[in-house]
């Protein structure tokens, strides 16, 4: 295993350690073991609280988008594993500002199971706490299926929206409903060309030839849609788009988020060469991208590969998208 | 009018059976990490010795209710990890005290209902259904045994039950695959394989 670090055992402490200290007008940390991040000023009063969790090994996804017009809170697991449900309400007791809190995250069953646990203990304590799940990968399950979907890289967009929905003073019921929206309209795609090192194992975190990529593949290894030779960037933009096209809908006058992400090791040049081939064949169909995003947007530490996130705008989709947002890894 | 049934657990009681329940958790917890790591990621037994410190440092105060005591062991397995076993014991625990409500003793029919309250619960947050080997199917033969039993059985009858209950349904288990969860990746090397939760709530009832 070649990685830099002290111990698998503190990878994740030293990592927030790390973090905190070199962004402390931004984040700080809280909870018995130091696994919650928040803002440092504290829950904003009257404001709409958003908090999020998950494992470890994709930053900036989760934490990292703690801040102004996104997240308040955020609970952080060991390596791919999910926060504990004590972290999960110590972050919602950081974001309350007494307006409730939406707990935000992505689609996995032991994320889920414990942020469903938080909800069901603040309520004993009378905070009002809604739920929106992202689950965006439509290689996951079939469309029929979608609740079954992981959540990838569509988060960045659902933290954004709801974000800026909260920040505008919305109330808990409107902020979950933008998020909703935002979970509702948006899809991705990756494709997975080496694997990642989970410190605690020590190994590759699935086995692939060198010269084979796996379509579809998720953001832990999960299985993709198929596995085989690597093919051209414009071939795999082309297969990526056919696979999001049918269930975005985009038309003549369409205007769209575009999100094209490096699952880690992937090079700004190779998502450049990527994104060039997306902006022609979305031009192609009448669509303008709005705010293209293309870099590390949620990533599987060293794994290489890419992902591709649509989300067709509508007037508000568009109005919070851009609205004004600052954290460590991102400001609009 | 008929005669109230004989209480059978109070505060008092539930306080001391927590007091063996954690020994009996943290004394499984290499067998329990053994089992679990040929099918998941090995952290079972450490994962309910961590519950088990927790709830064994909330024991050192009075119980003050059945309720109460239910909810600070929920609370405690919450703190404990993120790993979906102790989730579902806090699930288990928060739902029990819900379900007890202001009672301040449980005879059979009440801990009947408890426990098939639990098990509901337990269904719904963790997509598990009953047949897919999990501690679903013991908590199952649990609940099926109690009731069996006559409803002015004592409290040692129905301790007996459980026991036997938890233990024979690992029997009718083992030669069955996973179908849910890591272990159902290893579906046929599971068969003959004792599901490491089936085992864990087996340690629990016979510490009762």
């Amino acid at each position: 295993m070649k990685k830099i670090l002290n111990s698998p055992q503190h990878y994740v402490d030293e990592m927030l350690e790390g973090l905190v200290a070199a962004h402390p007008e931004a984040l700080r940390r809280l909870g018995d073991d130091g696994r919650v991040i928040a803002r440092p000023g504290g829950a904003v009063k009257g404001k709409v609280g958003i908090v999020t969790g998950g494992g470890s090994g994709h930053l900036p996804v989760f934490l990292g988008y703690v801040g102004e017009g996104l997240l308040d809170a955020c609970a952080v697991g060991n390596v791919f594993a999910g926060p504990r449900v004590d972290d999960c309400q110590a972050a919602a007791r950081a974001a309350d500002g007494g307006a409730g809190v939406l707990q935000l995250y992505g689609n996995y069953g032991g994320d889920r199971m414990n942020f469903d646990m938080a909800q069901e203990f603040l309520a004993l304590e009378d905070m009002q706490v809604t739920s929106v799940r992202v689950a965006d990968d439509v290689a996951s399950a079939a469309p029929a299926e979608r609740s079954r979907r992981r959540g990838v890289a569509g988060m960045v967009y659902a933290y954004k929206i709801a974000g800026a929905r909260a920040a505008e003073g919305a109330t808990l019921q409107e902020v979950t409903a933008a998020a909703q929206k935002a979970a509702d309209a948006c899809r991705s795609i990756g494709v997975a060309l080496t694997p990642c090192v989970v410190p605690e194992s020590g190994k590759a975190s699935f086995a692939i030839g060198d010269c084979e990529i796996e379509f579809g593949m998720g953001i832990h290894g999960e299985p993709g849609i198929w596995r085989g030779a690597m093919k051209s960037a414009d071939a795999l933009a082309d297969e990526m788009l056919e696979h999001l096209l049918p269930e975005v809908q985009l038309g003549m006058g369409s205007r769209v988020a575009v999100l094209v992400n490096s699952l880690g090791a992937t090079p700004h040049e190779e998502l450049y060469i990527l994104y060039r081939r997306i902006a022609k064949v979305l031009a192609d169909h009448g669509a303008t991208p709005v705010m293209p995003l293309v870099g590390r947007y949620a990533t599987s530490m060293e794994m290489a590969g890419a992902s591709l996130t649509l989300m067709p705008l509508d007037s508000e989709l568009e109005r919070l998208l851009k609205a004004p947002a600052t954290c460590p890894f991102w400001r609009v | 009018m008929h005669e109230p049934a004989p209480a059978m657990l109070d505060a008092a009681s539930l306080h001391a059976a927590l007091a063996r329940w954690c020994d009996a958790l943290e004394a499984a917890a290499p067998e329990l990490n053994a089992l679990d790591g040929r099918l998941g990621d090995g952290d079972l037994g450490t994962t309910l010795s961590k519950c088990a410190a927790n709830v064994r440092e909330l024991l050192a105060a009075p119980p003050a209710s059945v309720e109460s005591v239910l909810k600070a062991c929920a609370q405690a397995c919450a703190r404990a990890s993120g790993s979906s076993f102790g989730t579902l014991l806090a699930v288990g625990f928060l739902t029990a005290a819900k379900t007890v409500g202001p009672r301040e003793a449980l005879d059979r029919d009440a801990l009947v209902e408890v426990l098939a309250a639990v098990q509901q619960a337990l269904a719904q947050r963790g997509g598990a259904a009953l047949g897919d080997k999990t501690m679903l199917d013991s908590l199952a033969a649990i609940t099926g045994a109690l009731r069996a039993c006559d409803a002015g059985a004592g409290p040692q009858a129905l301790k007996d039950a459980a026991q036997r209950a938890a233990t024979s349904a690992l029997d009718v288990f083992r030669q069955l695959p996973n179908r849910i969860g890591r272990a159902r990746m290893f579906a046929e090397r599971s068969i003959g394989l004792d599901d490491p939760g089936m085992v864990a709530v087996k340690r629990m009832a016979l510490a009762l």
